[in-house]
């Protein structure tokens, strides 16, 4: 397929590992961060750490979208989905998340009508064929996804749709990364910038890295020869000395992102003075909630629902598994009490959460490693 | 995502994934779209309309 075969070809991606080892002193250690879920998932699929040498660790950020959603929404989420006459729309990832007192999915074993939906716009479709119920939507994710609730928004309001809300749980890529950066506890080299939410948003919010912290950043795009290549540009920097913010996915990311997406966001959100995230705890202007404008359209003005701070369960490491600061091999329950049908942590959940794209594939290595 | 039919008046394309899978996707966001585009998609509507502005990758 066209934009995709070229950068899976393998002579290619053995000539960008050499290239890689040419880079790297003898003796230091270089510690690089991805901070979207779709890195992740590609460095296990495609064995990626595997042809990078011994001394580049790649460590796995808070980018999965699932990932980051703590326990309370999971519970508030519920908690509307169980209102008489509330059918509750949501991603599939999302309704295997755990909350306090089991998942959406439980939820729904239980009685509630809580539907899977591809998009937003289904969920509207829904509340268009149902015109006696009230029909919420769960919306999550980074800049990726939240123009595509934004727009369904604005396409309810010019329809005058009365039954349809969103409960938003959109969360911005910046301030996480900032609280990173200011963490005592990692030490970082560089990071491969997240390529999809860079669609949106650009290359400019990322300017703060190199100008602030003096760590390079490259804009990557999916492909294992994207990810490869993007390393290799932030090594190229390192090596130079210098530390910028470069564009590996040109072919997708201009450097001013998508204006109309970035407008409609304007027009239909506004930041949250502070927003929860599981394992990193509150991060200021870091969420999303629904404009002035739209505030008739948010479910939790709607609908009463707890709001309560539930603490991650004592066994789960997620936390420290979204800091980079554990692998998720290391985790105590990784791969015993916590599967991918079982999981007891958010990073186990979604396929670009590490501990579920690590248990899918690279642990098989790991074990080949140990025999 | 490949885009197999426009819908100009509702704002939307019908286009098939990697897969052959279909879904109908919002391209409010991207410059009108045409038969054989292909699109970045997310949550059903289209980021950006894929160009062959690329760099190969170093060897």
């Amino acid at each position: 397929m066209k934009f995709v075969d070229e950068f899976r070809d393998a002579e290619l991606g053995r000539a960008v590992a050499v290239e890689i080892l040419s880079r790297v002193e003898p003796g230091r250690h270089y510690k690089l961060m991805e901070v979207c879920g779709g890195h992740t998932h590609s460095i296990y699929k495609y064995g990626i750490d595997d042809l990078l040498p011994a001394n580049v660790e790649l460590v796995h950020g808070p980018g999965c979208p699932v990932c980051v959603i703590p326990m309370g929404r999971v519970d508030d989420g519920i908690a509307i989905a169980h209102h008489d006459g509330v059918i509750f729309t949501c991603f599939g990832d999302m309704m295997r998340v755990p909350g306090s007192s089991g998942s959406l999915l439980d939820a729904k074993a239980a009685g509630a009508d809580i539907r899977m939906v591809y998009s937003p716009l289904d969920a509207l479709r829904i509340a268009k064929q149902n015109p006696d119920r009230e029909v919420v939507f769960f919306a999550i994710g980074f800049e990726t996804t939240a123009p595509s609730t934004a727009l369904t928004l604005r396409r309810a309001r010019a329809e005058r749709l009365p039954n349809f809300s969103v409960m938003c749980s959109h969360v911005t890529i910046v301030p996480p990364l900032r609280a990173l950066l200011e963490s005592p506890d990692l030490r970082l080299d560089g990071f491969i910038g997240p390529g999809h939410v860079s669609t949106v948003v650009g290359a400019r919010p990322f300017q703060f890295i190199p100008a602030d912290y003096g760590k390079p950043v490259v804009i990557a795009g999916f492909e294992p020869l994207d990810i490869l290549q993007a390393i290799a540009m932030i090594l190229r920097q390192l090596a130079d000395g210098r530390s910028e913010v470069e564009n590996q996915y040109k072919r997708v990311v201009p450097y001013e992102g998508n204006l109309r997406a970035l407008e409609v966001m304007a027009e239909v959100f506004e930041l949250r003075p502070h927003f929860e995230w599981r394992g990193l705890g509150f991060i200021s202007h870091s969420g999303l909630k629904l404009s002035e404008a739209y505030a008739d359209l948010d479910a939790e003005a709607r609908f009463r629902v707890p709001g309560v701070r539930v603490a991650d369960p004592k066994a789960c490491q997620c936390g420290e598994v979204l800091k980079g600061v554990i692998k998720p091999w290391e985790c105590k329950v990784f791969g015993t009490a916590c599967t991918p049908e079982r999981p007891i942590g958010t990073c186990m959940v979604s396929s670009e959460g590490a501990c579920a794209a690590y248990y899918n594939f690279g642990r098989f290595a790991r074990e080949r490693e140990v025999v | 995502m490949t885009v197999l039919r426009v819908d100009c008046d509702r704002g939307l394309a019908l286009c098939a994934d990697e897969d052959g899978s279909r879904a109908s996707v919002e391209t409010a966001l991207v410059d009108p779209v045409a038969s054989g585009d292909v699109l970045l998609v997310h949550a059903g509507t289209a980021l950006t309309r894929l160009v062959e502005r690329w760099e190969a990758p170093a060897a």
